[in-house]
């Protein structure tokens, strides 16, 4: 095989953003669909935010005092592993507060920026350990009864949920679109015989792959720029980083679901079933990205998945940037490296997939 | 004729898709610089060994070259291959003149050349006039001549068109055919398939496979030759029993059906000979067809 040339990259992107140019209804998606999907998601879960979210990390005893916590209908509980989780939980404004039960104290994480729900919490509290108290007494045990109650203020951010799912969101439709476009585009090169024909020019599969991602890199600046936009105009997310640090993940993460697009249409044999990849490659990420509920509160056994899925590290990246102004070198590890590499990785298996000798 | 290395040479080539020999033991030679069509019926392995030339299978046993090199390095001669599939291999939603600059840039075609290919060679196609039209909106013997255009646009040294006439109506079928065998004079190798007798008629040289063999090979003058099959010079005479007696009694294979005496020629030479003995009332010549040659030969196979 010959060195990649850069001419020949160039054709082939040239070729892709001439077909892309020419799909009007993909452009329409590609502009739109971000939008639609933001205010459906956006105010869809900002209605959840009624409720008050409460963490729990739980080192035993105090029984009464956890059941009344979780009898309280208003309260969405959400177990965690440590108080370092918590704490970080709050200053995000996932959580309004915390619960900390160890057999020799209680003690309360509350959020200051939000004092009625603080309060609330704290009530709570209250009523639990009376009733735990009065358990006690019946059975005649009060030595060790008497714990402390340990209170703590800490300040979040009072994020509104449109603030917190519109970056992930800017991921997830860059994710899906480009994944679905590439394997489509490369189960067709398959049945038109385009790529037979290539398989005998002087095009070789990384040239042929690096066209593809050159080429489609162009709609998903176009997408990422059209999305920031509206995010921050219209639903008022603050984008407190560059818009090019946000850009560069974005199009980290659209390479990345270029190649595994290539890599899947091996996989099937019509377009038809490039859509039933949807339930397999799509959905888990958007189930365990960590968008719509902190990683922490996925079960331990699952985790691990969280953390080898690009929009995983994408919508942590993007949520650093224009939330707290992160720059390149904040988001270089672990994010943009696990971008990397997801994207290192496919790059090889979608071009040894295009095999040459095809049997 | 121009005998230097042949452009293709297959010896023993065999390949089998799980238990179907579909290349068995073919062993062919294509010489430089001369249409040569492979003629054979739905399934008798055309397309396996077009794809195995260009290394898109790889042999079970035999051995190949192509251009002079090992079948194993002809990936480093693809610029010098046109390779046309038989299905077309055109982006439907690229313009006509946008999937031929896709392949002269694929090609690496400078900007001048590739201005001067495409023209000339929209020319060749008749579609100069259909150029910024989408391809997928074309008829079916239009999207069949763009992709010719795509396999022509670099000038290969080889051209291997896999069925490349389909749905091609027969006035532009004439000028494909004219334009192959100025390819063909200029040196160009040219190895296409047909089902199309006339088609293989106009080729310097036919191969007939069947069944992944090569049952007959050669010139078409060969083939029919090869076939037992000759002109039949038909005579309609005033006597015809004491003619065809006269013609028999020299040598001649004659039959009489209807008044009418038929005479087996061995060559269109003896055309002349026979009119110097009778003086027929009228006269007409029937050619052997290359069809009937080929089921001859693969009956007798
Ligand atoms: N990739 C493959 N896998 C399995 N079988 C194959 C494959 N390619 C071809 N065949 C089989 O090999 C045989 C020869 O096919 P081939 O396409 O070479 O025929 P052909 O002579 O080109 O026929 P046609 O005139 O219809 O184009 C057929 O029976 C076909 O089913
Ligand atoms: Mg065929």
């Amino acid at each position: 095989m010959n060195r990649p040339a850069a001419g020949r990259v160039g054709v082939v992107a040239l070729r892709v953003v001439r077909q892309l140019k020419r799909d009007r209804r993909t452009i329409g998606l590609i502009v739109f669909a971000p939008i639609v999907l933001m205010i459906l998601f956006g105010y869809a879960l900002s209605g959840d935010m009624s409720g008050v979210h409460l963490g729990l990390v739980d080192g035993g005893g105090h029984d009464a005092l956890r059941a009344h916590l979780v009898s309280i209908q208003d309260f969405d509980i959400l177990r965690l592993g440590s108080e370092s989780d918590a704490e970080r939980l709050i200053s995000e404004g996932r959580l309004d507060g915390a619960v900390l039960l160890r057999p020799e104290e209680v003690r309360v994480l509350l959020d200051a920026s939000s004092l009625q729900i603080a309060g609330a919490i704290a009530a709570a509290v209250q009523a639990g350990t009376a009733k735990e108290r009065a358990g006690l007494e019946t059975t005649g045990r009060t030595k060790g009864a008497e714990n402390a109650i340990v209170t703590r203020y800490i300040f979040g951010y009072d994020l509104k949920m449109m603030d917190t799912v519109g970056p992930a969101i800017l991921g997830l439709v860059v994710f899906f679109f480009t994944f679905i476009n590439a394997a489509i585009a490369f189960i067709r090169e398959r049945s038109q015989g385009t790529l037979e024909k290539f398989m005998v020019s002087p095009l070789s599969r990384v040239e042929m792959v690096s066209g593809y991602v050159l080429g489609f890199s162009l709609f998903t600046i176009l997408q990422s720029a059209t999305t920031l936009f509206v995010v921050t105009t219209l639903f008022g997310v603050p984008l407190r980083g560059s818009p090019l640090t946000a850009m560069a993940v974005v199009l980290l993460l659209g390479a990345g679901a270029l190649v595994l697009g290539s890599f899947f249409s091996n996989f099937a044999r019509s377009e038809f079933q490039v859509v039933q990849f949807i339930p397999l490659i799509i959905t888990p990420q958007i189930v365990l990205c960590g968008i719509w509920w902190p990683l922490q509160s996925v079960p331990e056994f699952i985790r691990p998945f969280s953390y080898i899925l690009p929009l995983t590290y994408a919508a942590h990246a993007l949520r650093a940037v224009m939330l707290k102004g992160a720059g390149v070198a904040d988001i270089l590890y672990p994010d943009l490296l696990a971008l990397g590499i997801f994207f290192l990785i496919f790059f090889a298996a979608a071009t040894l997939m295009l095999r040459r000798e095809v049997a | 004729m121009r005998e230097i290395e042949p452009a293709i040479s297959a010896r023993g080539v065999t390949k089998s898709f799980g238990r179907q020999r579909v290349l068995d033991s073919l062993t062919v030679d294509i010489p430089s610089g001369v249409t040569y069509c492979l003629l054979g019926p739905n399934g008798s392995g055309k397309t396996t060994f077009i794809r195995a030339i260009v290394r898109l299978l790889r042999l079970d046993e035999g051995e190949m070259s192509v251009l002079g090199r090992p079948v194993s390095e002809v990936d480093k001669i693809y610029s010098q291959i046109g390779y046309m599939t038989q299905h077309k291999a055109l982006y439907p939603d690229l313009t006509v003149q946008e999937n031929m600059e896709f392949y002269a840039g694929l090609y690496g075609l400078k900007k001048q050349q590739r201005v001067a290919r495409l023209e000339e060679l929209l020319e060749m196609v008749d579609l100069s006039l259909h150029r910024s039209r989408l391809a997928g909106a074309l008829s079916g013997g239009m999207y069949q001549r763009l992709s010719l255009a795509c396999t022509l646009i670099h000038e290969p040294e080889l051209l291997l068109l896999d069925e490349p006439t389909v749905g091609v109506d027969p006035r532009l079928r004439q000028t494909f055919w004219e334009y192959f065998n100025r390819l063909a004079k200029e040196g160009k190798t040219v190895l296409i398939t047909t089902h199309l007798m006339d088609e293989a008629e106009k080729c310097r040289m036919v191969g007939y496979m069947r069944a992944g063999r090569m049952v007959a090979e050669g010139s078409p003058e060969e083939i029919l030759h090869l076939a037992g099959l000759r002109p039949i010079l038909k005579l309609w005479l005033a006597e015809p029993e004491r003619d065809a007696a006269q013609l028999q009694a020299q040598g001649y294979e004659i039959e009489v059906e209807d008044g009418v005496v038929q005479v087996r020629l061995e060559s269109h030479a003896q055309i002349k000979e026979v009119l110097a003995q009778v003086s027929p009332l009228d006269m007409r010549l029937a050619e052997p067809k290359l069809e009937e040659a080929f089921l001859r030969l693969s009956e007798a196979a």
